[in-house]
């Protein structure tokens, strides 16, 4: 089973890129929005897509 | 009889005998608003000189016995994001508060101006249109006027408890995920939620570009189509614009029920809802003789893509101001937003290609099916200030999730057409009618057979505190 992944020290990177200044209170409240998208995101990144697959662009139903 | 007793076709008519005088008309509306508008919180700005205005020069086109446009003197407000000329568009956030005025309306509120409505202001909102509940720390909650203890539900909530109190014959909302369909279903009228590309967006404040519809919210199906049929048109500005001509939808009504071919979405749908949203579901079905169930296989990730593209684009969006301004951020959005502009490229285009994925999934069952049916929220409104909400066994919090059966439908960008059935506690709840692209017509006709057999009624509330 592969570890989980260090999301609080991928944010404290991604805080020095994007030029953000947070507090300790801020980065926490940021850590629990940021842990709930990448739940959401495990299974839409384990779905095989054929490898022709485009994505949708600007998208016209 | 009071105005909100008249469908906007006997409105007009009253309009053409002399019976009422569209600045009277202006001005029972804006005495009703300044009346019930503090209990209900759902106007952030009153454009009482614009109403009066336009209402005057209905009533000169009248003395002058010129033709009436289609919606003359036909009182409706717009969700504070589309642009009014010499207003600042708010998009539910203090941040913008102090912006310019617009200079210009916005393409859908001109369209509305030429077809002779008349504009009694803007609505709440939640900030940056990322919420389903339109609980606003800024502007405050706007109250349910079917339970003013309740949510009126979001991001739209105030062009939906506008409606549902009678205030207003039509208001326009937006819908990025379920933003139209969460109010209509949780104050009790009908909401429209056109094909992704149908109507032009240009003059509104984005939010999630590859999602974001307009669309807009009535308390009668006649009048819904009334309106949306007036609000079509190409507008060569709007990229995102789909390429199709205009195709009224008012005539067609009449038609009903006749021939369409109707089915009830299960799984994910069935799943994910409380037995007041199964009971809608199961009476809207008997009605509209759909016996045949079918499944999106994959909803579930079709809900979090579209939960990928909306933070990722949200959060882009506003990168720049969560940078230089932060203490200006409504306080439930701003680490959401930004933790959507953290997320990595790679998880953003997935969403988008599963996109694709899913749309091929899904359209060939509209070669059986004209209509789908699916309910529009998990539960009916909850009250205001609850944090979570028990659907399936789970506490689900209520902010993020109300939107959980809208999110898929609008990810395919599929028209929906919701309508409100009653639940035995009296609270009322939505049903989607979900069609194929550009058939628009197919989910309003079922919301007109839905009416006619006396299942949808959406009367405005009672306001009273």
């Amino acid at each position: 089973m592969k570890n989980t992944p260090d999301w609080a020290a991928y944010l404290a990177q991604m805080e020095q890129v994007l030029a953000l200044e947070l507090d300790d209170a801020r980065r926490a409240e940021l850590l629990t929005q940021f842990s709930r998208i990448a739940t959401m995101s495990a299974p839409l990144m384990a779905y095989p897509l054929d490898d022709r697959l485009e994505v949708a662009g600007v998208y016209q139903a | 009889m009071k105005l909100a007793e008249f469908s906007i076709a006997q409105l007009q008519n009253a309009l053409v005998c002399g019976d009422l005088s569209a600045r009277e008309i202006a001005q029972q509306t804006l005495s009703a608003i300044e009346q019930h508008n503090p209990a209900l919180n759902a106007w952030t700005e009153i454009t009482a000189d614009r109403m009066l205005q336009e209402a005057d020069i209905i009533d000169r086109q009248r003395r002058d016995g010129q033709p009436l446009p289609p919606l003359a003197a036909v009182p409706y407000a717009v969700k504070n994001l589309f642009d009014v000329a010499g207003y600042s568009t708010l998009a539910g956030a203090s941040l913008f508060s102090d912006r310019p005025a617009a200079r210009e309306d916005a393409w859908a509120v001109n369209k509305l101006a030429q077809s002779g409505a008349l504009l009694s202001g803007m609505l709440n909102m939640d900030a940056y249109a990322y919420g389903f509940t339109t609980e606003n720390s800024h502007y405050g909650a706007t109250h349910n006027p079917r339970d003013l203890t309740r949510i009126a539900g979001g991001s739209s909530g105030g062009s939906a408890a506008a409606v549902a109190a009678g205030l207003v014959h039509f208001s326009l909302g937006t819908d990025t995920n379920g933003s139209i369909r969460v109010p209509a279903s949780l104050c009790g009228i009908l909401g429209l939620k056109p094909t992704f590309g149908r109507l032009s967006r240009s003059g509104s404040h984005p939010f999630v570009a590859s999602l974001d519809h307009i669309g807009p919210f009535a308390r009668s199906t006649k009048d819904l189509a009334l309106v949306y049929d007036a609000l079509q048109g190409r507008d060569s500005t709007d990229a995102f614009q789909a390429d199709q001509s205009p195709q009224p939808t008012l005539a067609a009504l009449s038609k009903g029920q006749e021939g369409l071919r109707c089915g009830v979405l299960g799984g994910y749908f069935h799943q994910w809802c409380n037995e007041d949203a199964r009971a809608a579901v199961a009476t809207t079905a008997r009605a509209l003789n759909a016996s045949d169930e079918v499944t999106f296989a994959d909803a579930e990730i079709a809900r979090s893509s579209a939960f990928l593209i909306s933070a990722s684009e949200g959060g882009n969006h506003y990168l720049p101001a969560l940078r230089a301004t932060p203490e200006r951020f409504e306080p439930l959005s701003r680490e959401r937003l930004l933790a959507g502009a953290m997320i990595p490229a790679a998880w953003y285009i997935q969403a988008q290609r599963f996109r694709r994925h899913f749309q091929q999934q899904v359209l060939p069952l509209f070669a059986h099916f004209d209509v789908l049916i699916a309910p529009a929220t998990p539960c009916s409104a909850t009250t205001i200030g609850q944090e979570t909400m028990h659907i399936n066994g789970v506490d689900l919090p209520t902010r993020a999730s109300m939107g959980m059966l809208t999110q898929p439908i609008s990810f395919l960008g599929l028209p929906v057409t919701t309508v409100p059935l009653q639940t035995a506690s009296g609270l009322p709840i939505g049903v989607q009618l979900i069609a194929a692209p550009f058939k628009e017509e197919m989910a309003l006709r079922a919301a007109r057979a839905l009416e006619q057999q006396g299942l949808v009624m959406a009367q405005a509330a009672t306001v009273s505190k």
